[in-house]
């Protein structure tokens, strides 16, 4: 499972963003500063989040990736949009790779704000740490739904 | 050559502002480029406008994709529209029903520009300019 999850994760990063992830031991180490997660929840016979977590710095990275635009021309809302739109990709590559039946729906992706230096950040059976450079992207599993 | 009016429907700004560049530089001879939040914004922009193509997400709120194509094809102007989900959605057995209803074809976000270009190579056929070279190392 977790192995579709990273899997999902590559895809979306490397065809949409041109941007590779590597995993890194020291990834945990990679999370500094203001931060977003985004999630979608996943409702059907067991309901579910799939989420990534990354800092503003690299959310902004990607948002000017994707709309092909300088760095400072990406507004705050977009930023958002962005990463929204990628745990939305990821959560259904995700659905794909795991060939889960119809019966599970994804639903619209939301996001907030965070601080990168409040939370610990470790590898586990639901959460995949990355690292973009010298960033870091957490991808999670989230079954407390 | 006929330009094209096309329809993109989907609730994140930034995807159909990606889409619309995409369009751009595809090759495709676009007329005027039409933007709906979610299916309901859809028909009132169908209900103004001369539409040529429609080019959907199927996860939306208020009106998804799957109940704009059935409005789509429920309605005797627009049921030729060709339609086009662009979707996070890959499962076969999700997407199915959609094409007995008469969609032309589907994208499956994430998607390269390519996957646009032959797409709608697919469906408007001679309409179609190619352009392979400004999609060559296009970085979005």
């Amino acid at each position: 499972m977790i192995e579709n999850l990273k899997a999902a994760t590559f895809e979306v990063l490397e065809t949409m963003f041109f941007i590779f992830p590597e995993s890194l031991e020291e990834a945990n180490t990679l999370f500094h500063g203001p931060g977003l997660r985004a999630w979608v929840p996943v409702e059907g016979p067991k309901n579910f989040r799939v989420g990534l977590t990354l800092s503003v710095s690299l959310a902004r990275e990607m948002a000017a990736n994707f709309l092909g635009v300088e760095k400072d021309e990406v507004l705050p809302d977009r930023m958002e949009d962005v990463v929204k739109e990628t745990a939305n990709m990821v959560a259904g590559s995700f659905l794909r790779r795991e060939e889960a039946p119809e019966t599970f729906n994804l639903k619209p992706p939301m996001a907030q704000p965070m601080d990168l230096d409040a939370e610990i950040w470790k590898e586990n059976a639901h959460h995949v740490l990355l690292a973009v450079e010298d960033s870091g992207i957490e991808v999670f599993l989230d079954k407390s739904q | 050559m006929m330009a094209y009016n096309v329809l993109i429907v989907d609730d994140s700004a930034t995807m159909r502002a990606l889409v619309r560049k995409v369009l751009n530089i595809a090759g495709l001879e676009l007329g005027e480029c039409f933007e709906g939040a979610n299916g309901r914004e859809a028909l009132v922009i169908l209900e103004n406008n001369w539409i040529d193509l429609v080019l959907s997400d199927l996860h939306m709120p208020e009106m998804d994709g799957a109940a704009l194509v059935k409005a789509l094809r429920q309605n005797k102007m627009w049921q030729t529209i060709p339609v086009v989900l662009i979707t996070t959605e890959g499962r076969q057995e999700v997407l199915a029903p959609f094409f007995k209803s008469g969609i032309q074809g589907y994208i499956r976000k994430p998607f390269r520009p390519e996957d646009i270009k032959e797409q709608l190579h697919t469906i408007l056929g001679e309409a179609w300019i190619p352009n392979d070279r400004e999609l060559e190392g296009c970085d979005f």
